[in-house]
């Protein structure tokens, strides 16, 4: 306190008489706009720096009056918005257009994901446009409050002015000059003057409030709040790392303990109580015969221990056989393997267009390759029953012998494309040329 | 007068004077020479390519006309103050849409003659053999459309006329009822503009890909319009001032505002091509993207689209967004500059390539660039503003006994 | 104060002067009496109470129905195959779109520089704050299992699963959610001059402190002015391309789709200028009641309503556009499944709520034409009454007609509300005015404030631009 008596004392201001209060400043009122901008141009002409205006409303011209240099605001709002533009790219990239193999540093909760929908590219730029624009403004708009609150040092609940009675007219109707005291330029009596000759009224004393400090209630209070706020991240920490056998509280059940019987459990209803019930007389088994394994030429391909090197004796190569078979392959095969075989179908086709989805991808064969053309039937028909590579079982889409008739329609794809001339019939051979 | 507004008012020049002879003499005579210029290539290189230089040129010279009227119906709607000084030069470029009408005749040539080079539909054997075009022949056929641009351009003509008539009366009478009026008849004004415009725009931009389809391109196209005005306006005030007119009533508070609105209005462009082309890449089908396909998929046309993006949006949006250079002449004239560069690309962008008929497996589009692109814009640029300039000779540039003319001068921004 | 025996008619058209926006000669202090006096009374109005308990007992009734729909489940609304969307997002566009003039006339016409907005802009914008609340109640509610909502956002997780940024319906998370925030900021930021005021004339101590701190010690300082008004401005300039862009991202819920009768590239334009026209009418419907029950007929007097009834003139007339151009393409596209939708729209099972919508959109609004239509305040009221009923059916037949007769007719259903759907949007309703008859009775009705600016003693005696001669322009005229 005599710390500040003596910095008082150098800029000649009498030490209030009662309870050594300090002054903040010297106080004008004013009655309408036009006095209070003239007063402000004279002030300001006077050199102080440390003084303001107050009004109930912005002052048309005020700006200019008091000489206030424009805000750095718009500069802050323009960096917090390219933020949040360069925020909403990267959230957008990271979580649907990343693959998130090529960044294992990143732990597993915050991993991104290439996230394939509806066909469309994983950096889906026009969609991703809206999130990108909102982030932007979001930001933005929060730095222009937070910027203009914290620049303005608000929130100020506390100011010496507040305690002035007349002041209190200056959010309804009433305009005020205030000169502070740690002004550079202050001179009580100088600038008392001064102010004096504005044009307001009488020149009025506002001094600094005297600060209590919080009461005990107050302070033991937000001890014990603050104790009460840290229980629940400590009981969420103790629950993640229980070792308890019994199973947690399960509040919102969604379908989580359904009410039915699973295959290996009891049930009391019946005499065995056995939840599954075992197959009546005369069921019968899908692919009987093959699950038994009594004809695994028909239902394998396989003769002993290597593929059937000829079809077996239940499929008679006729031409109606061929038929079903060129049917059958240009419904499932075609897609992939073209309606040749050279393996060029659209699937084959997109495929190498979408070069996006290059990984993972292998072409299909060409059924004319020699190794093709060497494999027995039964390894053909295996590899249609069972898939190869990339290439999906079609074992549940056709019947057996519609995968033998399409075996017999590959052999004769295949010697459409390694025939020699004799092969043709007489009458066919003109229209060659 | 009062102090508040812009000292030295009185004593300003407010006619061209001197200015205008010599602007219409060169005017006319860039505009004849691009035009017989343009009709030479047109007979070495096909009348397919004049005549689609020639839509283009002319969508982008009615875009300033149709930009102006929007302005002038606008302010008077809206009973703004603060435009008043510069709204002479708004009725004065919307005063050529008679002109406009004229120009508009060669467009006519190939509709009534058939010539599928241009519109596909008008040949009436393609209509025939195309169903889609045969679904919309009563619609897309010649006589209608002719009947159609009559309509445009009379309503059109009629309206310019009118507010500038009426606001050049008000010059000598200073009477009161001319604003009444002219804000009395804005309401149905706009809205008789805003059907024009939509429908003007559907037959002779849009049916240059008559499969095509688009319930916002009215909307687009009026985008351009005005973005196009706002820019082509700062570029005026400018320029005249520069010549030593209105050197005093237009004030950096109106060039803020000018450039405020062009700013503004680039954002609005952007929104629109934005939501046209988004809807029709999001749900893909082939009858809208093919369209767009025409205009991204050679390096060419993918780098007019990025062109536009990145020049039609950003670079406006980044050297306009501040205050600071909105209140700078220089600073706005080159802006708007940019801006009237932009704006001929969008137009290029919409009218130049043709896209495919539904039943081509690949989309076709047209060549680049060509002679008759350019010097078809000097031919018709020149007009337009021979046109223009001719209304300008002798007249005030600035209403000077309107009722707000008090306010725009003494008009201060926020 | 003397009851006047004539209205002061400020809609009366002279070019040569605006027209004075706070009539009865007041001064600041008036101003700030008439506005305080509506928080400052000892009691409300009787129809304060009367319409509070209305609201309340509605308040009520939506949130039984939610419980009852969060216990019981989706099935309780009328929802069915094909018609996946009904009643819960016809409420939420409609509740969205009120939402936007609020924001149009705090910060569009704050750009545009229309003084008039002064007197409307406070209660708009917390209109705004509730619509949205309303609004952000139905997507919450209809997802069925309401308690992983949060997966709507992108937290972090152990299964690496993010949100897909590519549907539009994570989009309207990100635009609503902004939307609120800065909306709320706009509201709160543009309140605490008037907080101040509050805090100034506070009778009870209670009152001093709780208006104290929510007007964080301002002082209406020119420094923080200079500040605050930049700040103010850069919000207004935020919060339109904002406006813009959340019902444009609503509208791209139905545009995005391949449905006919939602997939049409003018829908984000379309339902931005659909929200306005909406949105406005609902500021009109408190608007009215408000200055009659109020006393603040000298501060929204009928110039404002006039301006008010032409903006829906204006929007009105771009929605008569869109309807329009949507009916005009579907013929032109030469989809005729399209054709059919808009055909089925006018004349199928749905017709009557199409021609309601027509009537009340298109065909009322159009009285405004007429001034004596927009300086009559119960006309004003009314029309404005159609055109929310029509504004709501208009997002009723977009969804469930494009719904209900889509690609395959072997799909087509009818969709019924049930009750619950019924007792769930007049429910949102109480929510509704339960909330702004709360602000109406503790937060300041008027951005007094900002009606200070714009009455002339705010500029000082000497006028600026309006008293200049025109005939001196003849005299110095160059040749």
């Amino acid at each position: 306190m005599s710390e500040l008596t003596l910095a008082a004392k150098k800029r000649h201001v009498t030490p209030a008489a009662a309870a050594g209060r300090e002054l903040y400043g010297l106080l004008v009122e004013f009655d309408d706009v036009e006095a209070l901008k003239a007063a402000a141009r004279r002030v300001r002409e006077g050199g102080y720096q440390r003084w303001d205006a107050h009004s109930p409303f912005p002052v048309h011209g005020m700006d200019e009056a008091m000489g206030i240099r424009h805000t750095r605001l718009p500069w802050v709002v323009f960096f917090f918005g390219l933020l949040g533009c360069a925020a909403g790219v990267l959230l957008q990239w990271h979580t649907n257009a990343m693959d998130p193999q090529q960044f294992k540093f990143i732990p597993t909760f915050l991993q991104g994901f290439d996230f394939r929908i509806s066909g469309k590219p994983l950096w889906s730029f026009p969609a991703n446009i809206p999130v990108i624009f909102e982030m932007t403004v979001l930001l933005a708009a929060l730095a222009a409050v937070i910027g203009m609150l914290a620049m303005n040092g608000l929130p100020r609940w506390h100011h010496a002015l507040f305690g002035h009675p007349r002041f209190q007219r200056v959010t309804t109707d009433r305009f005020f000059i205030c000169v502070e005291a740690r002004d550079p330029k202050f001179h009580e009596t100088r600038t008392s003057e001064l102010l004096a000759t504005l044009g307001g009224s009488e020149v009025e004393r506002v001094y600094w409030p005297q600060r209590s400090p919080p009461p005990a209630w107050g302070r033991i209070t937000g001890l014990i709040v603050l104790c009460l706020a840290l229980f629940p991240p400590l009981w969420a920490y103790k629950m993640n790392v229980s070792l308890k056998a019994q199973p947690r509280i399960h509040i919102i059940q969604d379908m989580d303990n359904q009410e039915k019987y699973k295959a290996q459990q009891k049930n009391v209803a019946f005499a065995d109580s056995r939840a599954m019930r075992p197959a009546i007389p005369g069921t019968i088994a899908r692919e009987d015969a093959w699950a038994l394994g009594t004809d695994p030429h028909f239902y394998e391909g396989r003769v002993g221990n290597a593929w059937a090197a000829s079809f077996p004796p239940q499929i008679e190569i006729t031409e109606s056989l061929l038929r079903r078979g060129q049917r059958q392959f240009n419904i499932y095969c075609a897609v992939c393997h073209g309606l040749d075989g050279s393996g060029n179908g659209i699937v084959a086709k997109r495929a190498r267009e979408k070069t996006q989805i290059t990984s993972g991808w292998v072409p299909p064969t060409s059924l004319h390759d020699q190794t093709v053309r060497d494999r027995p039937v039964g390894h053909l028909f295996n590899t249609i029953t069972n898939g190869i590579r990339t290439m999906p079982p079609y074992g549940d889409q056709l019947s057996v012998a519609d995968r033998w008739a399409i075996v017999a329609y590959i052999r004769a794809l295949e010697r459409s494309q390694n025939a020699r001339l004799e092969d043709v019939p007489p009458e066919v051979r003109s229209e060659l040329r | 007068m009062n102090s508040a507004a812009p000292a030295g008012v009185l004593d300003e020049q407010r006619r061209l004077d001197d200015l205008a002879p010599k602007l219409a003499l060169g005017a006319v005579l860039v505009g004849l020479i691009g035009l017989a210029v343009s009709l030479v290539f047109g007979f070495i290189d096909g009348w397919a390519v004049f005549f689609r230089s020639y839509i283009l040129n002319y969508a982008y010279v009615l875009s300033f006309a149709l930009g102006a009227l929007f302005f002038v119906l606008l302010q008077h709607v809206t009973r703004a103050g603060w435009s008043v000084v510069v709204r002479r030069l708004a009725e004065f470029v919307a005063g050529a849409l008679p002109a406009l009408a004229v120009l508009f005749v060669p467009i006519l040539v190939p509709v009534l003659l058939g010539f599928e080079g241009v519109y596909p539909w008008s040949n009436a054997e393609q209509r025939h053999a195309d169903p889609l075009l045969e679904w919309k022949s009563p619609y897309l056929n010649p006589a209608f459309f002719v009947v159609r641009c009559v309509v445009y351009f009379a309503v059109w003509a009629w309206l310019a006329r009118y507010y500038l008539r009426r606001s050049l009366e008000q010059d000598q009478t200073g009477r009161v009822e001319s604003t009444l009026a002219m804000q009395r008849w804005s309401g149905i004004g706009i809205v008789l503009y805003g059907l024009t415009l939509t429908f003007f725009s559907i037959d002779v931009i849009k049916s240059l890909a008559p499969e095509w389809f688009s319930t916002v391109f009215g909307v687009y196209y009026f985008s351009g319009c005005v973005v196009g005005f706002f820019a082509l306006l700062a570029v005026g005030m400018v320029g005249l001032q520069r010549a030593g007119r209105l050197s005093r009533s237009i004030t950096v508070e109106h060039y803020h505002d000018v450039g405020k609105l062009a700013f503004g209005f680039t954002v609005f462009w952007a929104y629109i091509a934005y939501s046209q082309y988004m809807l029709y890449w999001y749900a893909n089908l082939p009858e809208e993207t093919f369209w767009y396909s025409a205009r991204q998929e050679t390096p060419w046309w993918a780098g007019v689209s990025i062109l536009l993006v990145i020049g039609h949006f950003v670079v406006p949006l980044l050297a306009l967004i501040s205050r600071f250079p909105k209140r700078r002449k220089n600073w706005l004239a080159a802006a708007a500059l940019w801006v009237l560069v932009m704006h001929w690309v969008d137009v290029y962008y919409l009218v130049a390539p043709r896209a495919a008929q539904l039943h081509e497996a690949h989309p076709v589009s047209a060549a680049p660039l060509h002679v008759t692109d350019v010097s078809l814009l000097v031919g018709l640029g020149g007009l337009f503003l021979f046109a223009v300039v001719r209304l300008m000779a002798g007249r005030p540039l600035m209403p000077e006994r309107d009722p707000r003319l008090g306010e725009s001068l003494a008009y201060e921004n926020i | 104060m003397a009851s006047r025996v004539l209205e002061f008619d400020n809609t009366i058209e002279d070019p040569r002067q605006r027209a004075p926006l706070v009539l009865g000669g007041r001064d600041f202090t008036a101003v700030t009496d008439m506005v305080c006096a509506v928080a400052e009374a000892p009691r409300p109005p009787l129809a304060w109470y009367i319409a509070f308990t209305i609201s309340a007992v509605l308040l009520v009734v939506l949130a039984a129905m939610v419980l009852y729909l969060v216990f019981t489940g989706v099935g309780v609304w009328g929802l069915n195959n094909p018609v996946g969307w009904g009643f819960d997002i016809t409420n939420f566009v409609f509740w969205v779109g009120i939402g936007h003039a609020g924001t149009l006339i705090s910060a569009i016409l704050f750009l545009f520089r229309q003084k008039w907005r002064t007197s409307i802009n406070r209660f708009s914008e917390a209109m705004t704050i509730f619509a949205v609340l309303c609004a952000a109640l139905f997507p919450g509610i209809h997802v069925g299992r309401i308690w992983v909502t949060y997966w709507l956002a992108p937290l972090p997780n152990q299964m690496a699963m993010w949100p897909n940024f590519r549907s539009p319906l994570l989009w309207d998370v990100f635009a609503v959610g902004t939307y609120f925030i800065v909306s709320l900021l706009f509201w709160y930021i543009g309140m605490l001059p008037d907080l101040a005021t509050f805090r100034d004339r506070a009778g009870t101590r209670a009152r001093k402190i709780i208006y104290g701190l929510l007007a964080l010690g301002w002082c209406g300082s020119s420094r923080h002015w200079h500040r605050f008004e930049r700040a103010y401005l850069i919000l207004a300039a935020l919060a339109t391309p904002l406006v813009l862009s959340v019902h444009s991202v609503v509208s791209f819920d139905f545009a995005v789709s391949q449905l006919p009768g939602w997939h049409t590239t003018i829908f984000p334009p379309y339902f931005v200028a659909g929200a306005i026209f909406g949105g406005f009418a609902m500021v009109m419907t408190l608007a009215v009641p408000a200055r009659q029950l109020f006393g603040l007929k000298d501060l929204i007097t009928r110039r404002h309503l006039e301006n008010m009834a032409k903006i829906m003139l204006a929007t009105g007339s771009m929605v008569g556009y869109a309807y329009l151009m949507e009916f005009f393409v579907a013929w032109y596209s030469g989809n005729s499944i399209e054709f059919f939708a808009f055909k089925s729209r006018a004349l199928g099972p749905y017709a009557w709520a199409y021609w309601v919508m027509i009537v009340c959109n298109v065909v009322a609004p159009q009285l405004f034409w007429f001034k004596r239509m927009r300086t009559t305040v119960w006309a004003t009221f009314a029309i404005a009454m159609a055109i929310n009923i029509g504004m709501w059916f208009e997002r009723f037949v977009i969804i469930v007609t494009s719904l209900s007769s889509d690609f395959l007719p072997s799909s087509w259903d009818i969709f019924i509300p049930t009750w619950v759907d019924l007792l769930t949007l007049a429910g949102s309703f109480g929510l509704f005015f339960t909330l702004f008859l709360l602000f109406c009775r503790y937060l300041p009705i008027v951005a007094m404030a900002e009606v200070k600016t714009v009455m002339p003693q705010a500029r000082g005696t000497r006028h600026h631009g309006f008293d200049y001669n025109p005939d001196e322009f003849d005299e110095v005229a160059p040749t």
